[in-house]
């Protein structure tokens, strides 16, 4: 009989669940036990499942959005103005009736949803959603709404990694880390860079780096892109130009784009804060045209002159990037993709933000280096350069994932030497963005939606205490685990502390105190040593750069931890008391 | 054992059981659905590829039939719109750089071309389309380096011809830009190639006369008018040749072959006119009688003077050395000397006089310009017999 189901007879039979329970741990090989029972290697192979079917996901998803545009908007490189005109609108409506109806889900970008899921629902998250996202995006997007792909692939990518969790009914901490699973495999197929992908999770999603997250976060994203690749091919989005810095000066030409894309974020965000609020207060019954009239004004823009802004619009990016516009006109259309993405989004057309970012960055960046050129002939950078550049800019100043922006540009661009205009631009337009606009997009849009998400960005700026805040000299004598009884007794002398850090040899800390020493004292151990008095089990200690929350493990154990130098463990700072730190971290919550 | 403990016990048997039991089972129906999906998605991406692939071929031939009409406007959305479905297809991008260059938008073409280059630097159409875009935009050296990659790129097809004419276009750049050496240098490989075609022959000949190579000109022109000996332009290059080379008689039969073949081409007229002068003006040619002789340098002394008298030339620098007279002090010392009788008296006389003559020529042609009729036939005798 195989052990497994001599161990169920067993508790069939009895109903002592003990019993068996130490039944198989003691017959079964201890390998298998710990093989079966590790739910960390089982995370890992799903995560490539998980990459797998989000790869597939987004390859059929982009089919969809492919097929929608060529029947809603024609196969032409221009587009008639009644399509113009028609497909977004009528797409809006059938699209606000689906969502209200059918999937209400399906609002938003989807990145919110999936760090809502990682926050508040466990890791759940309806496969529902994931149809509706499909479906809805695919028509948003195929139709001409000012939108993107990529962060419904990130909700579509976590729908079914939680849909997967729930099916393998992981435990409830690994439920959590799997939606962010998803999303990085989705993002990852998505944008064709896993890098950037799984760096967005990290940064905006999750907020922490840890071994086993990280590695089931990369090998799923590794996954999709494999599995992408396989299907659409490994070319990039747009085609690259070449990307040069001859000379250092030319930097400050990439810090004012820099300045310029800052602006541009915070205007972008801050039209996103002021009228999505009013679109969400309007009477129930114009949900079913919001979507529809924010179709309408986008063929409104596109047939006036600038069909460019009609859906992700990444053929009329890689056209920037080899000077196929005037910078006038890249100007206008950056302008005029802010108020169609606008308008799109506010609509709660279901949609990413991602691609209009990048285009609105890529035309911003593109005229400002046309502008310069004007300026300053003798300045080398082309066009693509400045647009590829931009493209980061936007991304660090209105997605504000600094990081993500400039992994992005580098693994889109593939190209290493644009790094430093990239850092520079990058981290002037974030902090003019951080600077002016103090709420990040995300977390600007979950408050508005009445959800109290973590702010990776506010608890990347958080401050916190740390042990050297609550370190105290220490009072008494310190004493040597090599000196006698009577000699530590006779430092005791005319000294009132109650307890006494010992430094034991040859390294390691205990303590004892003024009662312990006098009991001693008094059954004749004077001449004894301390070290070899003194219990085995030695005093825990910290170091000043420790976060303070480490020393509470210990405080209400220890009266008194040494706070040692990392350089030399005998070498005594002060000490810590737990009176000391919850008094620190009252007068921080005071402020 | 407490009621808590038989709880955990309970609960991780449970877990126990359904790891062992599920899991499994679990990930056999992943990796089964895996496959499934992976049949599924292969089926419908074939599906999308060759509905792409028709749509993109469709607006393609469009474009090719409104290239071929010299629409470039509608080419150019044409192969933009072929390339939305097939973004990769080398002939798309191509034909929609040639539809860009037709409309004229040579930057966007510039780019596209650049994009194929890095594909295929091997290319002759994409090397031969930048080095026009480089030349058009005066970066010669660039237009160089393509012209010289489409001279020995793959051709698709007549790839000799095409060579060809790549370095044609080639030498025209280089002479354009005053490029002679290097014009010559990529002629006489692209002679030693050419067939026996007379057009081909007279226009390479045209090109070494243009680069100045007048020899391999007048062997090229030989060349051409070996099947057509009445060429009227290749008996002209040829003179013009001929003439270049100081050959006056051989220029003097092409040029009057030519005027008879062709007597509308008064500059061949006007060759030959300076031609027959250097010819009956030369007093150092063989065989000619001592009157003759005296006579041809009493007319050179006196168009000397007459020169003299028309240009007039700078006064001798302080600095010169006070042996050397001006040419007008030496001519007017010479005058009273140089008749018939002073000639026949002293024949050294002629040749004292014909030096001067040559230095007033060459010394007036610096200071007014290159002379005509009787002048610049003395100009050109003096440069046949300079060092003599």
């Amino acid at each position: 009989m195989e052990p497994q189901s001599k161990a169920e007879d067993m508790l069939a039979e009895n109903g002592n669940a003990h019993s068996a329970s130490a039944w198989i741990q003691e017959h079964l090989p201890r390998g298998v036990w710990r093989s079966v029972f590790r739910e960390d290697r089982l995370f890992l192979i799903l995560s490539v499942f998980i990459g797998v079917f989000s790869g597939l996901a987004v390859v059929c998803f982009r089919f969809a959005i492919d097929w929608s545009r060529l029947y809603l908007l024609g196969t032409g490189a221009v587009l008639t103005p009644v399509r113009m005109l028609l497909a977004p609108t009528l797409a809006g409506l059938v699209i606000a009736v689906l969502v209200i109806h059918f999937f209400p889900t399906a609002r938003g970008s989807g990145v919110n949803q999936t760090k809502a899921a990682l926050y508040i629902f466990n890791g759940n998250i309806p496969i529902r959603t994931a149809i509706g996202k499909f479906i809805t995006s695919a028509l948003a997007i195929g139709s001409g709404h000012s939108l993107g792909p990529e962060d419904p692939s990130l909700q579509i990518g976590a729908c079914i990694a939680s849909a997967v969790g729930r099916k393998l009914r992981l435990q409830r901490d690994r439920m959590r880390l799997i939606a962010p699973v998803g999303a990085a495999a989705g993002l990852a197929a998505a944008f064709n860079a896993p890098i950037s992908a799984v760096l967005f999770v990290i940064e905006e999603v999750i907020g922490r780096w840890t071994a086993g997250i990280l590695g089931s976060v990369v090998l799923s994203a590794v996954s999709s892109v494999v599995v992408m690749r396989w299907f659409l091919g490994s070319e990039s989005l747009f085609r690259i130009p070449a990307v040069e810095l001859k000379r250092p000066t030319e930097l400050i030409a990439y810090a004012a784009l820099g300045v310029v894309g800052g602006l541009a974020s915070v205007v972008f965000a801050s039209g996103i804060a002021w009228l999505r609020p009013v679109c969400k207060a309007l009477p129930r019954w114009s949900q079913y045209f919001q979507p529809a009239a924010a179709g309408l004004l986008i063929g409104v823009i596109a047939v006036l002159g600038a069909p460019q802004v009609m859906g992700a619009g990444y053929e009329y990016i890689d056209q920037a990037m080899h000077g196929q516009f005037t910078w006038q006109f890249l100007a206008i259309l950056a302008g005029l993709k802010i108020v169609a993405t606008l308008l799109s989004f506010v609509s709660g057309t279901p949609g990413g933000m991602f691609a209009p970012t990048l285009f609105i960055g890529a035309m911003l960046g593109a005229a400002v280096g046309g502008a310069e050129h004007v300026l300053f002939p003798h300045l080398t950078g082309s066009p693509g350069t400045y647009a590829l550049v931009g493209m980061g800019v936007l991304f660090a100043g209105f997605l504000r994932a600094p990081m993500t922006s400039v992994f992005m540009v580098l693994e889109v661009s593939g190209n290493y030497s644009i790094i430093v205009p990239v850092i520079l631009a990058n981290t002037v337009a974030y902090l003019i963005s951080r600077g002016l606009q103090p709420t990040a997009i995300f977390d600007l849009l979950t408050r508005q939606d009445g959800l109290e998400l973590p702010s990776m960005e506010e608890q990347r700026e958080e401050d916190i205490l740390r042990v050297e805040d609550a370190m105290q000299p220490v009072e008494g004598p310190v004493l040597d685990a090599e000196k006698t009884l009577d000699q530590a007794m006779q430092a005791l002398d005319h000294l009132e502390c109650e307890h006494l850090l010992v430094r034991m040899t040859p390294s390691g800390w205990a303590s004892i105190t003024r009662q312990q020493l006098l009991k001693m004292a008094s059954e004749g151990k004077g001449a004894t040593s301390l070290g070899s008095l003194l219990p085995i089990l030695q005093v825990p200690f910290l170091h000043p750069d420790h976060p303070l929350e480490t020393a509470l493990r210990y405080v209400d154990r220890w009266p008194l931890v040494p706070v040692v130098s990392r350089a030399d463990f005998r070498q005594l700072e002060g000490v810590v008391t737990q009176r000391h730190v919850l008094e620190r971290y009252r007068e921080f919550g005071e402020g | 054992m407490d009621a808590q403990e038989a709880e955990m016990a309970s609960q991780a048997y449970a877990r126990y059981r359904f790891y062992l039991r599920q899991r499994p089972i679990m990930m056999a129906v992943f990796s089964v659905l895996a496959v499934l999906l992976f049949l599924g998605v292969t089926v419908l991406s074939r599906a999308h590829q060759a509905q792409r692939q028709a749509i993109a071929e469709r607006w393609f031939n469009r474009g090719i039939a409104d290239l071929n009409a010299k629409h470039f406007d509608a080419a150019a959305i044409d192969f933009r719109a072929a390339l939305l479905y097939s973004p990769d297809e080398y002939s798309y991008q191509l034909n929609l750089a040639e539809a860009l260059i037709g409309k004229g938008h040579t930057g966007q073409a510039f780019a596209y071309l650049t994009n194929l280059w890095d594909r295929e630097p091997e290319n002759g159409i994409v090397n031969l389309e930048l080095a026009r875009i480089a030349a058009q935009r005066g970066e010669t050296d660039n237009a160089i380096r393509y012209y010289h990659n489409a001279v020995y790129a793959v051709w698709p097809s007549n790839q000799e011809g095409m060579r060809r004419n790549a370095r044609l276009e080639l030498i025209e750049l280089l002479l354009r830009n005053h490029l002679k050496a290097q014009a010559q240098s990529e002629l006489i490989p692209l002679a030693e190639n050419a067939g026996p075609d007379p057009v081909q022959q007279e226009r390479i000949a045209d090109l070494f006369l243009r680069a100045e190579d007048y020899e391999h000109a007048l062997g090229a022109y030989n060349a051409a008018l070996k099947s057509d000996r009445h060429h009227a332009a290749a008996l002209a290059g040829a003179g013009y040749a001929a003439f270049e080379l100081g050959r006056y008689q051989l220029a003097q039969h092409y040029l009057q072959s030519a005027i008879s073949a062709n007597p509308n081409d008064p500059e061949s007229a006007e060759r030959l006119r300076t031609a027959q002068l250097v010819l009956h003006l030369d007093p150092f040619r063989r065989q000619i009688p001592a009157a003759e002789r005296n006579r041809i340098v009493m007319e050179a002394f006196a168009a000397a003077g007459q020169r003299l008298r028309s240009c007039a030339l700078p006064t001798v620098k302080a600095s010169a050395p006070a042996s050397v007279p001006s040419p007008g002090d030496e001519w007017a010392r010479l005058k009273p000397q140089i008749t018939e009788a002073g000639l026949r008296r002293n024949p050294d006389l002629a040749d004292t006089a014909m030096d001067l003559v040559f230095r007033i020529e060459r010394e007036t042609s610096t200071v007014c310009g290159t002379p005509t009729g009787t002048d610049l036939a003395l100009l050109l005798i003096s440069r046949i017999h300079e060092g003599s």
